[in-house]
C-alpha cells in the first residue's frame, strides 16, 4: 500500500468548518425566527 | 452521470483542480469571480429543485384525487420528489457539461446539518433526554457490532487493512464522514477514500425508499421506525430522507439515532488512528500518524449535534416561557428547516456518482453489501427492543 500524501488528512479542518458553519447558521436562522425578523408567513 | 466521487470534499478538489488555469499568476481574480458565478448558479438550481418539490407536493396529490392513482399520489413525501429531481437535474447537467463547474454549490452536508439543527427546534429537549438512553445503547452495540462484522469479513477476502477499515467506518457509522474521519486515522489513498463514499451513496440511495416501506410492511410504530432508519442508513441527508418518508416522528428519532452515531466517530477515529499508529505502520517499518488524544476526538465531534441540542433547549424554553405568539416563530423555523431538507435532499441526488466504482472489484461491494444486512438485522432487534412502547 503506498503512503500517498492524504488529502484526507487535510480535510478534517475544512470538515469541522462546514461543520460550525452549518451549527451557527442554523442557530443564527431560529434567533431570527424567533424574535420576528423573519416574519411569519414569509417562509412558504 | 460524472465518474467522480460523490465525496463533496473530494468534489471541491477536483473542481480545484479542473479551474487550475484559471488560477495561473494574473488570472486569479477572473477565475475567483467566475468560481463564485458558477457557484451561485447552482444555488440558484438546487433553490429552484427545492421550489418544483414544494410545488409537487400539493400539486400532484390534489391533481391525483378521485383517480386510480390518488391514494398513492397521496403518499409519496417530499423527501422523493426532492431526490428524483435532483438525479433528474444531475442527468441533464451531467450531459450538458454543466455539472461538475455547479458542483460547489450541492452542499449536501451543509444544508443538512443547517435543517438538523432547526429541527433540534421542533424536538421537545425531554423527547431527547428519553431517547438518549435508547439511543446510545443501539448506537454502541450497532456501531461495535457491525465494525466488527465489516472488519472480520473484510479479512476473510483479504482486503487491504485502510480499506477494512474505511468500508467498516463508513458501514456502521455515519458513511461518507466516517470515511473521511477513517481515512485520515489510517493514512488511506484518495482514490479509497473516493471509492468508499461512492459505495456509501449506492447503497444510499435505495435505502431511503426501501426501509420506509419495510417498516410499513412489519409494521413498526414511529419510534422503533425511526430507530431503525437512524440506525441503517449510512449518510445523515438519506437518513432524514428516509424518516421523512415515515412521518415526522420517525424523522425526529431517526435524527437522534443519527445524531449518537456521528459523536461515536470521534471514538471510532481515536481507536484507528490508535491501531495503525502502533500496530500497522510499525509493521510496515515506516513512522506513524502520530498518537490520538483528546484533540482529535474534538476534532472529529460532530458540532451540529451541539447546534440540534443548543436549537431544542431554547425552542423548549421559549414555547414554555417565551411570548404569547411564541408558536409563529417556532412555526417560521420549522418551514425554514424544511427547505435546508429539501435542498440536502435533491442535492443527493445532484450529487450522485458512480464512476470511481468501476475500478474497485467486487470484494468491497460483498463487504458492504454483507454488513449491510448484518447492520439491517441487528438495528432492527435492537429498534424493536430499546424503543418499544416510546412515547413522543
Amino acid at each position: 500500500m503506498t503512503e500517498t500524501p492524504s488529502t484526507p488528512e487535510a480535510r478534517p479542518k475544512r470538515r469541522i468548518s462546514e461543520d460550525w458553519a452549518a451549527t451557527l447558521t442554523g442557530l443564527f436562522l431560529l434567533a431570527l425566527c424567533l424574535i420576528g425578523v423573519i416574519p411569519e408567513g414569509l417562509i412558504p | 452521470m460524472s465518474a467522480t466521487s460523490p465525496d463533496p470534499e473530494a468534489r471541491t478538489t477536483e473542481t480545484a483542480q479542473a479551474t487550475e488555469p484559471d488560477a495561473a499568476p494574473g488570472r486569479a481574480p477572473a477565475g475567483a469571480a467566475s468560481a463564485w458565478l458558477w457557484t451561485a448558479i447552482g444555488l440558484a438550481v438546487v433553490l429552484g429543485l427545492a421550489s418544483t418539490t414544494r410545488f409537487l407536493e400539493s400539486w400532484v396529490p390534489s391533481t391525483a384525487e378521485g383517480t386510480a392513482l390518488g391514494g398513492f399520489a397521496e403518499a409519496v413525501e417530499y423527501p422523493v420528489y426532492a431526490i428524483l429531481l435532483g438525479l433528474t437535474g444531475n442527468l441533464v447537467l451531467s450531459l450538458t457539461g454543466l455539472r461538475d463547474r455547479l458542483a460547489p454549490a450541492f452542499k449536501t452536508e451543509f444544508f443538512i446539518k443547517t435543517g438538523l439543527v432547526l429541527l433540534g427546534s421542533t424536538v421537545l429537549f425531554d423527547v431527547i433526554i428519553r431517547a438518549a438512553g435508547p439511543a446510545v445503547l443501539q448506537a454502541l452495540f450497532l456501531v461495535t457490532g457491525v465494525f466488527l462484522f465489516a472488519w472480520w469479513i473484510g479479512g476473510l477476502l483479504g482486503l487491504d487493512d485502510r480499506l477494512r477499515a474505511l468500508l467498516a467506518s463508513a458501514v456502521s457509522i455515519c458513511g461518507v464522514s466516517a470515511a473521511i474521519a477513517a481515512a485520515g486515522a489510517a493514512q488511506a489513498k484518495k482514490e479509497q477514500l473516493a471509492y468508499v463514499a461512492s459505495l456509501v451513496i449506492l447503497f444510499a440511495v435505495p435505502s431511503i425508499f426501501l426501509l420506509p416501506w419495510l417498516v410499513e410492511l412489519m409494521g413498526l410504530d414511529n419510534a422503533q421506525a425511526g430507530a431503525w432508519i437512524g440506525g441503517n442508513i449510512d449518510t445523515t441527508a438519506a437518513v432524514a430522507a428516509s424518516g421523512a418518508i415515515v412521518g415526522e416522528e420517525a424523522l425526529q428519532i431517526a435524527s437522534i439515532v443519527k445524531a449518537t452515531q456521528n459523536v461515536l466517530m470521534g471514538v471510532v477515529a481515536v481507536a484507528l488512528t490508535a491501531y495503525f499508529a502502533f500496530k500497522v505502520a510499525p509493521a510496515e517499518g515506516r513512522s506513524s500518524a502520530g498518537r490520538p488524544g483528546l484533540r482529535t476526538l474534538w476534532d472529529r465531534f460532530p458540532k451540529f449535534v451541539l447546534g440540534f441540542l443548543v436549537a431544542s433547549i431554547v425552542a423548549t424554553l421559549w414555547a414554555n416561557s417565551g411570548p404569547a405568539d411564541a408558536e409563529a416563530g417556532l412555526d417560521t423555523a420549522s418551514a425554514l428547516r424544511d427547505w435546508f431538507l429539501i435542498a440536502a435532499f435533491t442535492s443527493i441526488g445532484l450529487e450522485f456518482k458512480l464512476g470511481s466504482l468501476r475500478e474497485a472489484g467486487w470484494r468491497p461491494i460483498g463487504l458492504f453489501a454483507a454488513a449491510t444486512v448484518f447492520n439491517l438485522l441487528l438495528g432492527l432487534a435492537l429498534a424493536v427492543v430499546l424503543f418499544r412502547g416510546f412515547v413522543f
